[in-house]
């Protein structure tokens, strides 16, 4: 339907729009847009070159780590963060960053002489650094996360001994003998990583150049023209940005599979890899520096939640307050409820679906149905696939109320829960619920007494993971909300370039320490939870 | 003979007097039968809900209404005003001519024609409001009667006007520049400190009007349709200007603000030197909120600044559209006038013609308090009209064809 709702208006058959000719004005219009053009490869650049650089720096961290006490307090500092949005993250790097942040006050004037901000371009820079550096601030932990659990499925220390007996030093057995098989089991998050990065709009909005925006950008503002007029132009680019990130995916597999023809020739001719040591170690400094950037990106936000007076160049504010919070209280209370409440029954929905659908296949069939369809969902651009629902939304007026927002939160918590879900439940041990049946035999109440407590620390990942999704959504709310329903994450996209500051900081706090909470809780309620109930049950029973 | 002409002048005048009378009253009782009906109806204003002070303003008029009328006013928070615009269209095309979703809706310019053009609103209904008869005085302004070069007709009822002002930190520009080839040459001499908003942000495309009003040889052109006028000649100089101007304003014209809230910002990092409002108070209200420093002071262009009025509409498929009318009547009271106006409540100005106000409605607005950086209704000197509504979209596309690559 989503694919329907894009490709018709596309051809000049748009119901919404009252028209229903058959055309290719939209595409003819299209092609001879410069601002398509320039747009379009602006986010190819952008999307591929943050890609690679995640992807480097990532694998360059895990190499500098492994083997060390370094490589468990990286998993625990990067969990985290996996749950921060995009949109958090890219205001508070504005915020540290611009000729006017944090960084350029640390020194000013005692040692830049800078008075008055320079005039620096470094946000928004019509090359898009500024968002690349987002976008590797926020993709890195995630694939550092996805290498790490890859690693555990290879038997990497056994392969690093076996390549330092045959002369190889640590780095160039990584490169030689782990990389290889690694990235197979890492391409689907890659792949991921890319398409987002192609397709995404909050941090585009943000932090991306506008003069041109991306294409994703480009493509919303036609959309939401108030003649209509360029409603099918917008289709139409929506394609073309789906079918460029396919192009880019299969350029990136041709380019990696080079690649590993090369690597594999030069470690096998066993000299010329002595380059990549300090490069490698580069990476990792790289990469700790963008896990320094990330914790002063959490620092700099409630500073300015707080400030009253904060002006160019002092370090600290000169005057704080309660102002903004007490004068927008109630504003942000609203808005975190509105975040709140899609989040949690999203996530809770998505829970008892992924439930439903996991245990069909298991007893069943085995399909990858379901999995391909939830991939597809992941890996296709947000933008097309929700401008083709928003056609058919828009065609039944089913649009602009909280159940069409969760309908389409949903669609994008459901996938990520599933999959999160997916390994730990099929892995359960079936034998203690037939045991149990055999004991008693209520099945249900087994189900639900047994086996789901046996899996509560999946489920509780599981949820907390649909929870930070659902809170970081920013198109899907918009484009089924219609303005009407708002969250901390629409509202602080809204108000990111805007003057205030405060209240920018304030919501983009809010966005990041809830999920940041929620995270907390799944990870140490399971822990706890039978003390917890045994205790209970003790005092009132 | 003089008692009978006094008798026949007396009757002639009493006649006359009292069928004005019963107009008025035919009038008062049509008026009496809306807000009867009124009574009870829920009414979905979808209105602009990004900034604090002017959702605060809204739910007051809520609560009154719902005091003095027993009107539940339901106010939509939308980002943008296109987005009702493509939804009432959308209910058009759909059938759904009754129960619409939208009762009310605060709109001006290109969103008016949209929606005019297309047959979704109703009306007309503004010039038969009992506050609009006895305050407003259409002939005060042009943009009261034409919203962007689009005739009124009674299809919107005024709310409020804007104009645009310049804002500047006394302690780093004394003696700001008053026209745009003096601020040409300001930015020659300091680079990188003017910019203006990115087009098609309407501050930003207000501001290319602005210096087109000011640099093209006939600025009367600008009031008719953009495909009756030699487009190329008549925005030449603009270009030539903005071709000067960009390799020396801020980020060399490579990045632009998206928005006044975002030049305050920048004025008040000191990173720009001159930022834009449309909204007069903008100054003032940003000082108390500690945004900007209590040095800023407003000031318009000598030649005078671009000036329009925003309206609020009915859509034609509104199912409360006696409960609209009272609420666009009550819009136009001088009682919720002169509350919008305070500075710190809104700090929007009136539409209302302050010479058929009476001493006591007179005396509230004489009463508001001034901010420190507000520039009053004199100072705020000529008010340019908005270019015809097509030309908008004409220089936001020619704007973003030449810089937005």
């Amino acid at each position: 339907m989503g694919f329907l709702g894009v490709f018709l208006p596309s051809f000049g058959i748009d119901p919404a729009a009252g028209s229903d000719q058959f055309t290719l004005t939209a595409w003819k219009q299209l092609f001879h847009s410069a601002e398509f053009w320039s747009g379009l490869s602006l986010s190819l650049f952008i999307g591929v070159v943050s890609t690679a650089l995640s992807y480097w720096i990532a694998t360059s961290l895990v190499i500098a780590c492994f083997g060390s006490h370094w490589f468990d307090r990286l998993n625990t500092f990067i969990a985290p963060i996996l749950s921060i949005p995009h949109v958090a993250i890219s205001i508070g790097l504005i915020f540290l960053i611009s000729p006017s942040g944090w960084l350029v006050r640390w020194f000013s004037p005692w040692l830049t002489g800078f008075e008055r901000p320079p005039n620096w371009l470094i946000v928004q820079d019509p090359q898009g650094w500024s968002m690349i550096l987002a976008l590797v601030i926020k993709e890195t932990p995630y694939l550092v996360f996805a290498i790490m659990a890859a690693l555990s499925q290879l038997d990497a220390r056994s392969r690093i001994q076996t390549a330092k007996i045959l002369g190889h030093t640590t780095i160039s057995a990584w490169h030689g003998t782990l990389l290889g098989p690694l990235y197979r089991l890492v391409r689907l998050p890659i792949m991921i990583v890319l398409a987002f990065s192609i397709t995404v709009v909050d941090v585009a909005l943000i932090i991306g150049p506008n003069t041109p925006s991306t294409l994703a950008v480009t493509l919303l503002r036609w959309f939401n023209d108030p003649s209509l007029m360029l409603r099918g132009q917008a289709s139409a680019a929506a394609i073309v940005l789906a079918c460029g990130v396919v192009c880019m995916m299969l350029l990136w597999e041709a380019c990696y599979f080079i690649y590993d023809k090369l690597r594999k020739y030069v470690t096998l001719s066993g000299d010329g890899i002595t380059n990549i040591r300090p490069l490698t170690w580069f990476s990792a400094l790289v990469g700790s520096g963008i896990f320094l950037l990330t914790a002063l990106t959490l620092i700099v936000l409630p500073i300015w939640a707080f400030a009253h007076r904060w002006r160019f160049p002092d370090t600290w504010p000169s005057q704080f307050s309660l102002n903004t919070i007490s004068r927008l209280g109630q504003r942000l209370f609203e808005l975190s409820m509105s975040s709140l409440s899609l989040a949690l029954v999203s996530g809770f929905v998505a829970l008892l679906i992924s439930l439903v659908l996991l245990e069909r296949e298991r007893r069943f069939l085995q399909s990858k149905l379901v999995t391909t369809m939830m991939l597809f969902t992941v890996l296709m651009p947000q933008i097309t696939l929700l401008f083709g629902i928003q056609v058919g939304l828009l065609w039944t007026g089913w649009n602009g109320n909280w159940w069409s927002v969760l309908l389409l939160h949903l669609i994008y918590v459901l996938p990520y829960v599933y999959l999160t879900l997916k390994a730990p439940y099929l892995a359960f041990d079936e034998r203690i619920l037939q045991q149990a049946n055999l004991l008693k035999d209520s099945p249900i109440k087994n189900y639900l007494l047994i086996k789901l407590p046996l899996l509560k620390v999946s489920l509780s990942a599981a949820f907390a993971l649909g929870f930070a999704v659902s809170m970081a959504q920013y198109l899907p709310t918009i484009m089924s909300g219609e303005g009407r329903i708002n969250t901390l994450t629409t509202e602080a996209v809204a108000r990111a370039s805007s003057g205030d500051r405060k209240l920018v900081s304030s919501l983009a706090l809010i966005q990041a320490f809830l999920p940041l909470i929620c995270f907390y809780l799944a990870t140490v309620m399971p822990k706890h939870w039978t003390t917890w109930r045994v205790a209970l049950r003790r005092k009132f029973c | 003979m003089k008692p009978l002409f006094t008798l026949l002048a007396s009757s002639l005048v009493s006649a006359s007097l009292f069928s004005s009378l019963s107009i008025a009253d035919d009038d008062a009782s049509a008026w009496q039968h809306t807000v009867d009906q009124a009574a009870g109806q829920t009414v979905y204003w979808n209105a602009w809900g990004g900034a604090d002070n002017i959702n605060a303003y809204i739910e007051w008029v809520a609560d009154r209404v719902a005091k003095d009328y027993q009107i539940q006013l339901k106010h939509v928070r939308i980002q943008d005003t296109a987005n009702t615009v493509s939804r009432v269209l959308a209910e058009k095309t759909a059938g759904k001519d009754t129960d619409g979703s939208v009762d009310l809706i605060w709109i001006n310019g290109e969103n008016f024609r949209a929606m005019k053009e297309n047959g979704l609103l109703y009306g007309p209904f503004s010039e038969s409001l009992p506050n609009y008869k006895a305050y407003v005085d259409p002939k005060a302004r042009l943009s009261l009667t034409q919203d962007f070069g689009t005739a009124v007709d009674g299809m919107e009822s005024p709310w409020g006007m804007a104009q645009v002002i310049f804002m500047h930190d006394t302690q780093t520009l004394s003696k700001p520049p008053k026209s745009m080839r003096e601020l040409l040459d300001y930015a020659k001499n300091h680079p990188g400190r003017i910019t203006y908003p990115e087009p098609p942000q309407f501050l930003g495309s207000t501001f290319l009007k602005q210096a087109l009003h000011e640099l093209t040889p006939d600025p009367e052109l600008l009031l008719k349709p953009v495909s009756e006028v030699n487009f190329e000649r008549a925005t030449q100089p603009l270009w030539a200007f903005l071709d000067e101007l960009h390799p020396v304003a801020w980020r060399r014209g490579a990045v632009f603000p998206s928005s006044s809230e975002e030049m305050m910002r920048l004025l008040d990092d000191r990173e720009i030197d001159i930022a834009l409002s449309f909204d007069v108070s903008a100054a003032s209200v940003q000082i108390e909120q500690g945004n900007l420093p209590d040095t800023v002071r407003s000031y318009v262009l000598s030649q005078g600044t671009i000036g329009n009025t925003h309206f609020v509409a009915i859509p034609y498929n509104s199912d409360a559209k006696e409960a609209a009318q009272v609420v666009a009547n009550f819009l136009l009271s001088p009682e919720a006038q002169a509350y919008k106006q305070h500075p710190t409540v809104w700090g929007d100005m009136t539409v209302l013609d302050y010479a058929s106000l009476d001493n006591e409605q007179k005396a509230r607005f004489d009463d508001l308090p001034k901010g420190i950086a507000t520039l009053s209704v004199d100072e705020l000197g000529t008010t340019l009209p908005e270019p015809h509504s097509t030309w908008m979209e004409a220089l936001e596309s020619a704007w973003r064809e030449r810089y937005a690559q």
